[in-house]
């Protein structure tokens, strides 16, 4: 059911401020979510001041500035700060993206910085994603051919097709378009969101794939393929600039064309 | 020995488990595509029907009547209130699918078009009458 209320032991409390080092002259706040499953306290907002001149131009340079030097209990999941493995993916300034890949300067004002909408919360900023995860999964996300491949060479390719899979495979599963999709927030439990949907259409597309049928066959569904509702938040958002509800509408397409 | 405190865990289903689920519903499609030709129909539909009333603006009951008794008239008013009453139906459909789950789905889903029904074949009966009274003039002018 629709939840347009926290409930509540997720409301969410006044933190702490950090306050930046006197003299610090070009400083701005982050207030971040802060939540732990060690104690029974609802979640807080911390509010660190941070000098920016003593860090690198992104949040997640705020971020490992916090928890290196400010707050080691600070959590987020990070890894190669160049927008290419997803971990930092988190909500700033109100929307899904990249801590990585998200500068500080963009934003005006404090900087607001809160996980991936309605997930279930590990800690602070980490999310439990095993959900999206074994969704992507269920869609079977590899090659299925029945044909052998070439005993001396690898499947074959036109440059056509191939250019099919552009705007798919740069998909790095940081989960930013599906977390940002009410659809996904309502009926997460049976709607497989457009990360799923879209890693599911790049291997309906891929020229090498023998099952696009079956494929198609298991998307079938009035919420798994159907709760989407083009309400577009996942283009909007997608760190890496791909455009899901396209791969969405292309589903829903082949779905009608196989009907006639 | 248990820790007293620790809840008590209903689901230990896989993550798998539960995103596969029971499968593909096989449909989905046919409401989709209802939806959007239903909603394509009644573009031109409602622009014929805002162009009417206001070319009736004005007009008698007399003079309504013999507009509506017209079999142009009556198939293009039959054809806006069953579609409109029809596209009703399938788009609170997707929202009843959206915003209420569990045991409560399927009877809000009944319920829904019940009322839908019954609206959509109140339109139809008001149509046909305007179109079979208007074709007897007696019971106008008695009316």
């Amino acid at each position: 059911m629709v939840e347009f209320r926290l409930p509540k032991n997720s409301t969410v409390g006044k933190g702490r401020i950090f306050t930046a080092a006197p003299g610090a002259t070009n400083v701005k706040n982050f207030r971040i979510y802060r939540w732990s499953p060690d104690d029974d306290k609802n979640p807080v907002v911390d509010t660190y001041e941070i000098d920016l001149d003593k860090i690198g131009p992104m949040v997640l340079d705020a971020l490992i500035h916090i928890k290196n030097d400010v707050d080691s209990t600070l959590t987020f999941r990070r890894s190669c700060r160049e927008g290419i493995c997803g971990s930092c993916a988190m909500n700033i300034a109100g929307e899904n993206t990249l801590a990585c890949l998200k500068p500080i300067r963009d934003i005006e004002g404090d900087i607001a910085i809160y996980p991936l909408p309605h997930m279930p919360v590990i800690k602070d900023l980490v999310p439990d994603l095993d959900g999206a995860y074994a969704q992507l999964r269920s869609i079977d996300p590899w090659l299925k051919s029945d044909t052998l491949p070439p005993p001396d060479s690898e499947r074959r390719q036109s440059i056509e097709e191939r250019a099919e899979l552009d705007g798919m495979w740069e998909c790095i599963l940081c989960f930013c378009c599906s977390t940002s999709c009410p659809s996904y927030w309502w009926n997460g439990d049976r709607y497989l969101g457009p990360a799923t949907l879209l890693a599911a259409y790049r291997w309906i597309a891929d020229s090498r794939d023998e099952h696009a049928g079956d494929r198609l066959d298991a998307l079938e569904d009035p919420l798994k393929l159907y709760a989407c509702r083009t309400i577009m938040n996942c283009t909007q958002t997608c760190p890496k600039g791909l455009n899901p509800a396209k791969a969405i509408g292309r589903i829903k397409e082949l779905q009608l064309e196989r009907k006639a | 020995m248990s820790n007293p405190k620790k809840p008590h865990v209903t689901v230990m289903r896989s993550q798998l488990s539960r995103a596969r689920g029971l499968g593909s519903g096989q449909a989905g499609v046919g409401h989709w595509w209802a939806e959007r030709a239903s909603a394509v129909a009644l573009v031109p539909l409602s622009g014929w029907f805002v162009i009417q009333v206001f070319r009736l603006a004005g007009a008698s009951q007399p003079e309504v009547a013999k507009w509506g008794a017209r079999p142009l008239n009556t198939t293009m008013m039959l054809s806006l209130v069953i579609l409109t009453f029809y596209h009703t139906q399938l788009g609170l459909q997707v929202i009843i699918d959206d915003y209420v789950h569990g045991k409560a789905h399927l009877p809000a889903g009944l319920l829904m078009k019940g009322i839908v029904f019954l609206l959509g074949l109140f339109g139809t009966v008001s149509v046909l009458k305007l179109a079979l009274a208007g074709s007897s003039r007696g019971r106008i002018a008695a009316g």
